[in-house]
Parts: C-alpha cells; structure tokens; sequence
C-alpha cells in the first residue's frame, strides 16, 4: 500500500467478565493496518468480536491490553474525527432533523449558517430536503438512517464507524442505502474518508468495500481485498472471483455453499 | 405514561353536566345545611369573593375567599417551583452519580411510600403556623415526586444518545445540556404535573392543621360552623384554580415534549 497509513491495530486484546461470572475474550490478539481512503467491511458470525473491535476504535471502550493508532496517536475515549453510525436508531429524537445533522458542527463551534449550509447540503445529499424541519418520530426506520449518516458525514470525521447500520432494513431500502454510502464516499474531487464498517451480510460486504476482512473468535481469520470495479452492480459482482470470495466467505460463517463453485 | 384528556374532550362537559344533575337531584331531597343546591354555592361564591364579613368574624386573617385563593396559590406555587427544581436537579445527579444516589435514595424512596402528611406537626414544631411549615411540606412532596421521576427518566435513557453525542465530539458538559435533560423533559413533566395536583389538596391539609389563611384555614372554620354551602363553595374555587394550573401545565407539557409520543397527543 501507497497510501498513509490511518488505522492501526496493535495486539489489541478486549476482555471481560460476563454476569455470570463466566471469563469472555471479545477481540483475542487483533493487528490490522487500514490505509487512508479504505472502505473496509469486517464481517464474522454473531459474537465474534467485530462491533467489539468498533467500540474500541470509537472509543467508546477500552482495550484490556495492546493500543489502537489512530494517524500516529494513541486514541483514547471517542471524538469526532471518527464518526459512528449505530445498528440501533441514535438519532436525537427530541432535536428537528436539521439540528440533528447539525450537532457535531454545533459541538466544534462552527457558526451558525455555517453549519446551517453545510447541514443543508448533506441532507440533500441523502435526499431529506423535504423533511429538515421533521421531528424525528416522523420518519421511516430507512429515513432516521439516513439522517445518521449526514450528520456523520456533516460532521466532517476521517474515520466513519458503521455497526451493522442497515441490519434492521428491509432490503430495498438497503440497497438504495448502499447508494447514498457509496455517493458520499466517493464523491468526486473529495478525500475518501476511511471506513470500516461491520455486518453479516456477504453481498452487502461485496458491495461496498475495498477489502474484507473475517473474524471469528475474536481473532482475524481472513483478510481479502476485493478487486471489482466501481461502481458496482450486480453484473460486476456476478465475475467467476467475486463468486469465489463469495463462496469463501459463506464458508467463514459457517454456511454451506450451493453454488457450482462450492 | 399515558396523558389521556388533554385534548377537548366533548364527553367532558357532558360529565360535568351529568354531575350538576345529580347534585341537584340530591340537594332536593336533603336539607340545604346538609346538601346545598349548585345554584346556592355559585352565589355564596361570588358574594363572598371579594368580601366575607362571617370569615373576619371567625379569625381567618384576610376576610375573603379571593384573598384566601391568593395565599394558598402562592404557597402552591413557590413549594412547586422550588421542590420541582431541586427534585429534578438531585434526581438527574444521581442517576448518573454513584455517590449522590447512595446517599439520597434512601431518604427519597422512603418518603415516596410514607404519607408525606406525618410530618406536618414536625414542620409546625420548627416553622410555626406561617407559610414556611405549609411550603415546605409541599415542597418536598413536589422534589420526592420529581426526583423519582427525573432518576427513572434518566436511568432508563438509552446510553446510545449519549454515546453518539460523543462520537459527535460533545464533552460532558454539552452530555447534560443536549442529551440528558431534554430527553427527560417529557417524564420530568409529566411528574410536574402529578406534583402539582396533588400539591393543591396537600397545601389545604397543612394550612386545616394549622395556619392563619389560606383555603385549608378557610375550610377549617367553616367546618367548625357546619357551613356546608360555604365549604363547597370554597372547594368549587380552588378546584377551579387547579384546574387551570394543569391546564398550564398541560400547554408546558405540549410546548416542549412535543418532539415524543407525550406531547403528540396534545398536537
């Protein structure tokens, strides 16, 4: 790799003491470099640490042993150059929809029409121009996603975190996700921020990222980099490698595979 | 928590209707110094509104019911905003500090189940028959209440909002300003409003045991006087004022909860 180096994982280890007493190691001895601009997709089956290794990134926990680099600094506790976006609905409800792509500019003292215009652009970038002035109990579980995400990108962070964000979607409206994501990402003549994004989703993984990378048990257990062209459609995904990733990491969740290259 | 009746309700004037009708059936078959008639109390209320010579003569200190609603409103309002306030405040405190909940849940939670009323002689030990033993009480019935409610409300806070104000780069103050007090806001009013009703019935008991003026004080005599007509008539005043008091509340309650479930209904 070229480019810097944004991310680093070093012998990262997460225990903890469940209610009952019994002794759990989340996220057993991980080392992972993420480059500037990746899109990286950890995926792994339930319980195998990878919202675990978010958490730790966001600082929103903290490493029983090893450290985690965020460009050459040690993080410690979350801030806003590394956005999450939650499995969970985190949208403020009790802030208008406006104010809630507003707030992380709101918290770094950025002006007031200021972070007015620039909120206004990302919610027409997610296509919520219509519902600015909504509260947000008036909108669809799809549309609530959608104002996390401009306020995470709003908010100008170099690392975007994303916890299985569209697991609760139906797929449609998934899959019209994916677009608005990926638009954001790679908008032309932009610096791509960083992602790591989690799911359990194989066709949702090779989709969207540059790399892939499998955990199970805590531990990394496959790290692929995905060479398909953007953009993506189904046509581009439908190639004899990506079948073949496809096929691999179906194994790594422990599925069996039904295709002719199984 | 459900706040049914905020709206208008067309069913309700019918009920008060229905409740006239059944008064004054009985006021029929009863004496009037057992059971008035609604049309005696309205003009016993207005008469002695302004002016009630008989309540000078029995000791009350401002002979008038108006004069009388005014004390008891004021001690009313100074127990609720002073109690709310500092129920709300220790009640957040502790849901988010160990040490303040350790300390101050014990005496919360017992004085939550204990009737609050016992410790009216207590009060007029240390304040005497002036306002300061009647506001107090109410006042720490209105803060048991608040800080049950805001400790709840804010216990029961998802911690996702607060974990993504922080991935947003909000520090601890901006968590209490943006996060835990707004969210609360529709539970802390809707506990603001279960004190404030309650707050009326228990300002009139404490100024019954032992006060100057006041409605309870008002009551008191005229009970010592089997005055039924004045009696109703000064309970039907301060249920009036009650009511708009919660009707005030309740406008609170639509004005900044209008973001939940809560202050929806009223919209």
């Amino acid at each position: 790799m070229t480019s810097q180096r944004m991310i680093e994982f070093v012998h990262v280890r997460r225990e903890y003491r469940r209610a009952d007493g019994a002794h759990v190691t989340a996220v057993d001895d991980v080392s992972l470099i993420v480059p500037e601009g990746e899109f990286v997709c950890l995926i792994g089956p339930s319980g195998c640490g990878k919202s675990t290794l978010l958490q730790l990134l966001a600082g929103l926990d903290a490493p029983t042993s090893g450290s985690i680099v965020l460009k050459a600094k040690e993080i410690e506790g979350p801030g806003p150059e590394r956005g999450m976006v939650f499995q969970r609905d985190s949208v403020f409800p009790w802030m208008r929809v406006i104010d809630n792509v507003e707030y992380g500019l709101k918290c770094r003292g950025v002006r007031a029409p200021e972070r007015r215009r620039i909120a206004r652009d990302y919610l027409a970038r997610v296509g919520l121009t219509h519902v600015e002035g909504a509260w947000p109990r008036e909108l669809s579980g799809g549309m609530l996603k959608r104002v996390a995400i401009a306020a995470v990108f709003a908010n100008g962070g170099e690392v975007l975190l994303l916890d299985e964000p569209f697991g609760a979607l139906d797929y449609v409206t998934r899959r019209q996700l994916h677009d608005v994501l990926l638009a954001l990402w790679d908008t032309p003549g932009a610096t791509r921020r960083t992602v790591l994004f989690v799911t359990h989703d194989v066709d949702e993984a090779l989709t969207l990222a540059d790399r892939i990378v499998v955990m199970h048990s805590g531990r990394i257990a496959d790290d692929i980099p995905i060479a398909a062209m953007r953009p993506r459609n189904d046509d581009t995904l439908a190639t004899p490698e990506i079948i073949a990733i496809k096929h691999k990491l179906l194994a790594h969740l422990g599925l069996q595979t039904k295709g002719a290259h199984a | 928590m459900t706040l049914r009746g905020l709206g208008f309700d067309p069913l309700r004037p019918l009920g008060a209707l229905l409740f006239l009708g059944l008064w004054q059936a009985a006021s029929a078959s009863m004496a009037p110094i057992m059971l008035p008639s609604p049309w005696s109390v309205v003009k016993r209320a207005s008469a002695d509104f302004w002016s009630a010579p008989s309540l000078a003569y029995y000791g009350v200190e401002d002979p008038s019911l108006f004069g009388n609603l005014v004390y008891t409103s004021e001690n009313v309002a100074i127990a609720v905003l002073v109690g709310a306030s500092l129920g709300a405040l220790v009640g957040l405190a502790a849901s988010r500090v160990w040490l303040v909940r350790a300390l101050v849940n014990p005496i919360m939670l017992t004085a939550g189940t204990a009737p609050i009323i016992i410790a009216a002689p207590f009060l007029l030990i240390w304040f005497g028959v002036g306002r300061a033993s009647a506001v107090s009480l109410v006042a720490f019935y209105v803060a048991t209440i608040l800080y049950l409610f805001a400790e709840r409300a804010a216990r029961n806070l998802d911690p996702i909002y607060e974990h993504s104000a922080l991935t947003l780069g909000a520090g601890p103050r901006r968590l209490i300003r943006d996060i835990l007090i707004p969210a609360t806001v529709p539970e802390l009013l809707g506990g603001f409003r279960i004190a404030l009703a309650g707050a009326w019935g228990l300002e009139a008991v404490s100024e019954l045991l032992g006060a100057q003026s006041g409605i309870g004080k008002v009551l008191e005599v005229l009970a010592g006087a089997t005055d039924a007509q004045g009696i109703l008539a000064s309970l039907i005043l301060l249920g009036v004022v009650a009511l708009a008091a919660d009707a005030c509340a309740a406008a609170l309650i639509a004005r900044f909860a209008a973001w939940s479930a809560a202050g929806a209904q009223r919209l």
